[in-house]
């Protein structure tokens, strides 16, 4: 399986975005519209047009969903898994608050197939920590109240990991740059920079030069 | 002998004398309170609190930041079937036909639900529903309606509506406005009142005045988009009907469910846990331009199915409602020390559809010394979907015209803005707010000469005042406190929480009364079967139960003291409570823990319910504001950016500071996105949304984030027995004036139409560029009359 667009990807290689076919497919076409995606069209599964089981990891643990190709993997999460922490907001890749790691990368799972993610590592933001053992980052978005509806938040503390597995000191200017494609409506920025920021002072090893 | 009406009976009152107002300007006030209600917090009071105007971090922030918090948007019950809304693609005209015969046909699909209504009038509007096993599937169906029109001419455009010939969108006898107002073609008004009216002769003013402005600013409409659409899953056990809705008012979905659906609101239960953001939009049981709820109780109730129907983003543009969009004209003059001697604010504005696009709030309750006021709102319908309050309705877009006009004034005057407004303030608590607003932006760095800082990025500083007002439901609110053997607590309120922080809020009230921690204290919220709560509109809802939530506490905290009285050996007035323990006054050392004395209690549980009697009369009936900003211009690309804002804001007391500043810090950032960025576009061929979307309906990015400081000043109000006052509309109403005037300040060009686009400036810099060759020009010609045209082509450029 090739990788997915990641969010720090220029584009899909395809030229063919999986949104343009998510669009324009039809009922019952979706099965033809995937062949030829990505260049797979020489040998490639062709799935559908109902549903069709796939097996996907999750949060460290094998799940099955039985789903239309055209489902995409923030549907298969929320209405197949019970993992609603990822949000359905803009449906189109343009809010980041469905960011979910694919392989460690942070990707919008509205723009992604469900079909496409099986064989990968899929983390969303339960996988992150719970109520009762937050990561660092979510307890620093509590703390320094870098929340307010919330409904932007999951995909906030998504991308902030991310951020943060990639550049353990970022500067406030790379903070804004790893969370450029994540909007937030109660205007909560300024203090979600301030809990990345705690977060990576906290981890950063005493002396170390600020990279970048 | 003639019958005399029934005497009024006589509400029992007891009165106390409150500390009141700001700390720095104190003054002794009256308070006529319920009796059995407690003596308002004051300024006594303020220095001692253990919990109240602290730092607390939100209750369910856990929950939220690892996804467990469940949203409407979440819930999924056995069996649910998904909703979808078909809305009209045409802005004009008559519906023909609707054929949902192929969509009936498609497998899968459980329910079809076409419109009565015939007529559209705008794009989106409500035509069909359907409700099928998957969401894909309610998708496929919902395209497969087939629709026709007899379409009539239309008009999307304010200005264009204006036109006497121009489309009508109501016939006269069915415009949705009171027949008392003057009407002429789509326009309504002028509208008096509230918002309206005045005082003096504005024209004598005017003739009286040194120095008059005169100037024409105008807004777009914004569109409310919360990131979670409107949506609701709907239940049907029987007769009962259980609603999960995203809302920020439960009362209200229940009371508009039962009355549209013809049953009686004691069957209907709706629940509300989280909200993904509303801002206005989620107030009424639907929402402005639709009946979705209703349909998915109707569809539920066809299929013997839940149903759960969330719009999708392009619905949620069209039809939830709106910020009005406003042309206003402002004439303002003032003597030349710079007393304002008029001011005449006539604005009109279209709400689409419907109406509520006045916007002379700030005109009204701004620099009330002006002796010759105006004030002349008009709506102008459009073919585009009913506007909804948008946090501080009309306030911004109001504060936005006036104080550019204000500024405008102070450049004619030579008098520095920020002196202009001391000037002319009529309110106490802004006159305490300014000196700290302008040590925290630093206002001595403006430039003295607008545009004179050095390019092609200039920097400039500009200010601006808003207003709001006292808005409280003084009855009809409840609370529960419930102390439990073991010492567990819980506070429960009907009311939702819209993501203020409401629920923390609340905790902290109760943590006050009771000596306790607010993350003591299990809160409950957003289920019409708790007791009842207000909407979350006017920025009320804090003000409305923390008094109530106060009382139960108090209830409750004196039933522990009657427990802990004969333990500690003394009388239960001698009693005090903080840190989870209850202790002798006089001698803490003297103590028992809370959950000791609750083990004592004679039952399982302390259960307090208390009820609000009425709202007093406050210290101020209004919520001042003034807001500082300084951006940075880019004159080679018309970039704006805001480097940073300053929100000085009186809530009267806060009860929470932290949640409580990122209110005012979120209302600058979605000031600044109003300002800057956000404009909904309709087609003036088409009659539909060219921007339906959230990339390119623009709302400010973290990359466009500034530096933002909330500094609130503490009010004893006295309105009820916390002094909490709103503070979540308030802090939006300055920002898009302060930012307009700082792009004034950098580069000596005035925008005066929102949003300010790197077109605007550009078009703005090159205005001022001609302006100033015309002033070199005139300065010429007054020693060589005769070389004038020679002379222009070769003046030196002024300005940038």
């Amino acid at each position: 399986m090739p990788k997915p667009p990641s969010r720090r990807d220029e584009g899909p290689a395809s030229g063919l975005s999986r949104r343009t076919f998510l669009k324009t497919a039809g009922v019952g076409a979706a099965a033809t519209s995937l062949v030829g995606v990505g260049g797979r069209a020489e040998g490639a599964t062709v799935l559908g047009p109902g549903p069709v089981p796939l097996s996907l990891k999750v949060n460290g643990a094998a799940r099955t969903v039985t789903v239309e190709p055209r489902v995409t993997l923030l549907d298969a999460l929320r209405d197949h898994l019970d993992l609603t922490g990822a949000k359905p907001v803009c449906d189109r890749g343009g809010c980041g608050a469905c960011t979910v790691l694919v392989d460690g990368d942070p990707v919008c799972s509205c723009l992604m197939l469900a079909a496409d993610a099986e064989g990968q590592e899929i983390t969303t933001v339960e996988g992150l920590g719970t109520p009762e053992r937050m990561s660092p980052l979510q307890a620093a978005f509590v703390e320094c109240d870098a929340l307010q509806c919330g409904f932007c938040t999951p995909g906030f503390i998504v991308a902030g990991t991310a951020l943060l597995a990639r550049n353990p000191d970022p500067t406030l200017d790379q903070i804004k740059d790893g969370l450029a494609g994540n909007l937030c409506r109660c205007g909560t920025y300024g203090r979600v920079f301030e809990a990345v920021q705690k977060t990576a002072k906290a981890r950063a090893p005493r002396g170390k030069a600020r990279r970048g | 002998m003639a019958q005399e009406k029934a005497p009024k009976p006589q509400e029992a009152t007891v009165t106390y004398t409150v500390k009141a107002g700001h700390a720095s300007a104190p003054t002794t006030l009256e308070v006529h309170a319920a009796e059995g209600d407690l003596k308002p917090w004051d300024l006594d009071s303020w220095p001692k609190f253990r919990q109240v105007g602290k730092r607390h971090p939100r209750l369910d922030g856990p929950l939220k930041v690892t996804g467990r918090a469940r949203y409407t948007y979440d819930v999924k019950l056995p069996g649910m079937l998904h909703g979808r809304m078909v809305g009209a693609s045409v802005p004009a005209g008559e519906i023909v036909t609707i054929d949902t015969s192929k969509a009936e046909a498609l497998p899968g699909v459980k329910a079809v639900w076409a419109s009565d209504s015939r007529t559209v009038r705008f794009a989106g509007q409500d035509v069909a529903a359907v409700a099928a096993v998957s969401p894909e599937i309610a998708a496929d169906a919902a395209r497969l309606i087939e629709v026709t029109y007899d379409e009539r001419p239309f008009v999307p455009e304010l200005r264009k509506a204006m036109d006497v010939d121009a489309p009508l969108v109501y016939d006269p006898d069915k415009m949705p406005a009171s027949k008392d107002l003057p009407r002429k073609g789509n326009i309504v008004g002028p509208m008096t009142g509230r918002r309206g009216g005045g005082r003096g002769d504005v024209e004598k003013g005017l003739q009286e005045a040194d120095v008059t402005v005169e100037s024409t600013y105008s807004l777009p409409v914004h569109t409310h988009s919360p990131l979670e659409v409107h949506g609701v899953v709907a239940q049907w056990e029987g007769d009962q009907l259980t609603v999960y809705a995203s809302t920020q008012g439960v009362f209200a979905v229940r009371e508009g469910l039962a009355e549209a659906l013809g049953i009686d609101r004691k069957s209907v239960r709706v629940i509300c846990e989280h909200m993904g953001g509303a801002f206005g939009s989620k107030l009424g049981p639907s929402a402005s331009g639709t009946q979705f709820a209703v349909v998915a109780c109707k569809l539920a109730k066809m299929t013997g199915a839940p149903v759960k129907l969330m719009l999708d983003r392009k619905q949620e543009h069209l039809c939830t409602g709106n910020g009005p969009s406003a042309l206003v004209t402002v004439r303002i003059g003032a003597k030349r020390d710079g007393t304002f001697t008029a001011i005449h604010y006539r604005s009109f504005g279209s709400a689409g559809i419907a109406t509520g696009a006045g916007t002379a709030g700030p005109a009204n309750a701004l620099y009330q010394n002006t002796p010759n006021f105006k004030a002349e709102d008009h709506d102008v319908f459009t073919n585009a979907g009913p506007g909804a309050p948008l946090r501080a309705p009309g306030h911004s877009q109001g504060a936005f015209a006036l104080e550019s006009a204000v500024d405008e004034l102070a450049e004619k005057l030579g008098i520095d803005p920020l002196e202009l407004r001391k000037k002319n303030e009529s309110s106490p608590v802004r006159a305490i707010q300014y000196d700290i607003g302008a040590k925290a932006i630093a206002w001595e760095r403006r430039n003295k000469k607008p545009g004179e800082a050095p390019g092609p990025k200039k920097r400039g500083i500009g200010m601006a005042n808003g207003n709001w007002y006292v808005i409280a439901r003084g009855s009809g609110v409840g609370a529960q406190i419930k102390v439990h053997r073991d010492g567990s607590v819980e506070l429960i309120s009907g009311a939702q929480d819209i993501g203020v922080g409401f629920r923390t809020a609340m905790a902290v009230v109760a943590a006050e009364e009771l000596g306790l921690k607010p993350s003591d204290i299990t809160v409950r919220v957003g289920d019409t079967q708790f007791p009842e709560g207000p909407g979350s509109g006017g920025s009320n809802t804090t003000n409305s139960v923390a008094p109530v939530v106060r009382l139960a506490a108090h209830q409750a905290r004196t039933k522990l003291f009657d427990l802990a009285a004969p333990m500690l050996g003394a009388k239960p007035e001698e009693l005090d409570a903080a840190d989870g323990r209850i202790f002798v006054a006089a001698n803490p050392r003297k103590a028992v823990g809370v959950k000791q004395a609750a083990a004592k209690m004679p039952g399982e549980v302390i259960d307090c319910v208390a009820d609000r009697k009425k709202q007093y009369e406050t210290y101020r009936g209004d919520i001042a504001g003034t807001q500082f900003a300084e951006v940075e211009v880019d004159n080679e690309t018309g970039e704006v950016r805001v480097i940073k804002m300053v929100s000085v804001n009186d809530c009267g007391f806060p009860m929470n500071a932290l949640t409580a500043e990122s209110q005012a810090i979120g209302a600058m950032i979605q000031g600044a996105s109003w300002a800057l960025l956000e404009n909904r576009i309709l087609d003036r061929n088409m009659g539909t949304m060219v921007n339906p979307n959230l990339e390119w309906y623009k709302i400010l990015s973290p990359a466009d984030m500034f530096e933002a400081v909330s500094i609130l000043t503490p009010i004893a109000n006295a309105g009820n027995n916390t002094s909490a006052a709103g503070l979540g509309e308030p802090p939006i109403v300055p920002a898009l004036g302060a930012i307009a005037n700082a792009v004034f300040n950098a580069t000596g060009a005035r925008v005066r139409e929102l949003p300010i686009t790197p077109d605007r400036v550009l078009q703005a810099l090159s205005e001022a560029r001609r302006r100033g060759d015309r002033v070199a020009q005139r300065s010429e010609t007054r020693d060589d009359p005769v070389s004038t045209t020679r002379r222009a082509s070769v003046a030196p450029r002024r300005g940038v």
